[in-house]
């Protein structure tokens, strides 16, 4: 057994109806570390590369990394993972909130599910007693209310990850909801879940967390805990979360508004971070172990509505469903949110669909008749109610958005993709990119589609240039290894981020855990690495080549300039796109059409990737040395 | 002539040249000086600042410091 580590795996065959418990292989663990690194590993070594990601085949993987459940610095995360119906490649999310935690104290690190169950089913985990139950009863139920329920049912001192109607019904970008308003939101992981007709994961856990040196643990965390405590930082994130950046996003014209034609939403004050404590605030909201406590638990009242209970809105909700969908008051943000995370849609990808099928009402490409009846006008709540309600029950043409942007484009038709803002499937994140083309690059390039998280880079844009379009991809690919790794490890990248808890700190907790005397930073981002190389692989392999023909967002963003506000005139072409592709497929070590090359695969040890590749014919070609070192630091100017 | 302490973490830090703590640096200014004008002068990009608080309310860049003010800066947020 390895120290830090809950010590056991379950294999849940759903159609068999049968439970396998295995220990955890050290060697595994340290190959791979947990979170991510166990999703992408398994998901590319078990699903048949013509499998439905909503088929039997496809596995959904639930793992907290060896963080979670530690006293340091928020270790609170989960990682759900599967091969994701939105992007058709390797998909993973990961909550905070109490259920990893939960999981490594019932002693476990990694449930894999497989299969389809023949009726609604949850699984029951109270320490070594595992059960797969009847789910009848929840089954239809919101996210918040199914959790509840169960709650009553089994006892409050559960932790639940479950899904809504929203997953029930394979909606592409259902999420799995967690204690009230967490999710793990993206790649539509939630479908995956509704696929296996596993409605629910309940777990009770009271064992203790085995630790390698737990007095040195605790004598790091209190340091950096008294440190953090002291940042300047700290107290505002308390404060305000971080819904405090919608203002700062505006003003330097990154804001995504109304369906992303433009970078900048006038009426931003109503919807932000401020506004939301001035008006909404119940509660500051932490996770497990957490002293930052960013989240904001808030109460919406809307006329004519029901109070509606949410923790948030985040800035990501705040941007997609606020600004970009033409909400200008927080208690419609509020209330929008709280209808997706009770029909268990991801608010990112659920915002930015919403704001599509807005744009396309306005822009007369669907028009009533396609809506039974009604409109979608931005702003509109009924509106939004009503389309909602058509995703969810797959009514019309709510069935082709819950298939994902390609189908819902192709059924409006009229050129309906280019208002799809999206790459690989997934919904952009609340930054626009045309005045950052780092942050554009990050989207095109990222594993999972457009998402934020996996590289950042609007500081550097601002730093080395609004237009520069060199120098940038380097450093996407450094972000790109660094920040999964925290997604890997299953603790919040908010302490490194924000308040200066160094990358190598957390490598030390690691050690401390595990007893892993020899982990080093250079280590980990080889893992990060390898799992980028692997994952780019699966994609591959699933949906063909070249790489590059995936890596385009829609051509709103290298053919329309931004028509208003602080980034008015910024533009991008399809040639700016290219450039910034080669220079960041060359610091890969990968082909200029986008595919790893044998070399860089090699070099990761990913044999099995180079014969699956050549096979496929999918293997790059280097037109350059393979850099011995992928991706670079990126400091701020000196001042 | 007021003075206000500034504190700035992450990579505002930098810019700031903090005196005290790491964190902190005291710098005077002129009666009525916005906020926007006293980083300028000390080498702060204003533009690199996300949120500004005075005395923990937050307050916009053309907020004009009175004597004893702590102004906390905070850069944007790394991709929350």
């Amino acid at each position: 057994m390895v120290p830090g580590f809950g010590g056991s795996t379950l294999r849940i065959d759903l159609s068999g109806g049968t439970v396998t418990r295995a220990p955890l292989d050290p060697a595994f663990a340290r190959a791979w570390l947990g979170g991510r690194g166990y999703v992408d590993k398994i998901v590319y070594d078990e699903v048949p590369r013509d499998a439905d990601p909503l088929g039997p085949e496809n596995r959904l993987v639930v793992t907290p990394g060896v963080f979670s459940g530690h006293f340091a610095p928020s270790g609170s995360k989960c990682c759900f993972g599967a091969v994701s119906p939105l992007t058709n490649g390797a998909g993973d999310s990961t909550v905070g909130g109490h259920f990893g935690p939960e999981l490594k104290f019932a002693g476990y690190d990694l449930l894999v599910f497989e299969g389809i169950a023949t009726t609604p089913t949850y699984l029951f985990i109270d320490d070594d007693r595992v059960e797969l139950r009847d789910a009848a009863a929840y089954w239809g139920h919101g996210t918040m209310d199914a959790e509840r329920m169960l709650k009553e049912d089994l006892g409050e001192d559960v932790e639940i990850a479950c899904i809504g109607p929203a997953g029930e019904n394979l909606v592409s970008f259902a999420c799995i909801g967690h204690d009230y308003g967490r999710q793990a939101g993206r790649c539509g992981i939630g479908a995956v879940m509704g696929s296996k007709r596993l409605k629910a994961i309940v777990v009770r856990g009271t064992k203790a967390l085995p630790v390698h040196d737990l007095p040195a643990l605790k004598a790091s965390t209190m340091e950096i805990m008294k440190r953090t405590a002291q940042h300047p930082n700290m107290a505002p994130w308390q404060k305000y979360g971080t819904a405090m950046f919608i203002g700062w996003s505006n003003e330097h014209g990154v804001y995504p508004a109304h369906n992303f034609q433009t970078t900048y939403f006038e009426r931003h004050p109503g919807i932000d971070g401020q506004t939301l404590v001035d008006r909404l605030l119940v509660s500051h909201k932490a996770c497990f172990g957490c002293w930052m406590n960013c989240g904001k638990y808030s109460r919406a009242s809307l006329p004519g509505r029901e109070a509606v209970y949410v923790e948030g809105p985040e800035y990501e909700t705040g941007a997609l469903c606020g600004g970009n969908c033409g909400f200008d008051q927080i208690e419609q943000v509020a209330y929008v949110n709280w209808l997706f995370d009770r029909a268990g849609i991801d608010t990112m990808t659920g915002g930015g669909m919403a704001a599509f099928a807005m744009e396309c009402y306005e822009k007369g490409l669907i028009t009533r008749d396609r809506l039974e009846g009604h409109e979608m006008r931005w702003g509109s709540i009924e509106d939004l109610e009503h389309f909602v309600d058509m995703l969810v029950e797959r009514r019309g043409i709510g069935d082709a958005f819950a298939r994902g942007y390609a189908s819902a484009a192709a059924q409006i038709g009229g050129g309906a993709e280019r208002l799809a803002c999206q790459v690989k499937g997934q919904g952009m994140s609340g930054y626009d990119g045309r005045p950052a083309p780092g942050m554009l690059l990050s989207y095109m390039t990222a594993d999972i589609g457009a998402h934020h998280n996996r590289s950042w880079t609007i500081t550097m844009d601002e730093d080395l240039g609004k237009n520069v379009l060199t120098g940038k991809a380097k450093v996407v690919v450094h972000l790109q290894h660094i920040r999964p790794f925290f997604d890997t490890v299953s603790c919040c990248r908010l302490f490194w981020g924000e308040v200066d808890v160094s990358d190598e700190e957390h490598i030390a907790a690691i050690r401390m855990m595990t007893g892993w005397h020899d982990l080093t930073l250079e280590e980990i981002l080889l893992l990060s690495e390898r799992v980028w190389n692997i994952n780019r692989a699966h994609y591959l392999e699933r949906n063909g080549g070249p790489g590059r023909r995936f890596d385009y967002p829609n051509a709103r963003f290298y053919e329309e300039e931004v028509p208003t506000g602080p980034s008015q005139g910024a533009r991008l072409t399809l040639e700016d796109l290219d450039l910034m592709l080669d220079e960041y497929y060359a610091a890969r070590g990968w082909g200029k059409d986008g595919n790893p090359s044998r070399e860089v695969l090699l070099d990761l040890g990913l044999d099995t990737c180079v014969a699956n590749l050549e096979r496929e014919g999918l293997l790059g070609t280097l037109t350059e040395p393979l850099p011995p070192v992928r991706g670079e630091r990126y400091k701020p100017k000196a001042f | 002539m007021i003075a206000v302490t500034i504190k700035a973490g992450g990579l505002l830090t930098d810019y700031l040249r903090p005196d005290a703590d790491a964190y902190s640096r005291r710098v005077e200014a002129r009666d009525g000086e916005t906020l926007r004008q006293i980083l300028e002068a000390i080498g702060v990009p204003p533009g690199h600042v996300a949120v500004a608080t005075a005395n923990g309310g937050k307050i916009a860049l053309d907020y004009a410091p009175r004597d004893g003010d702590e102004i906390t800066l905070l850069p944007p947020v790394q991709g929350g």
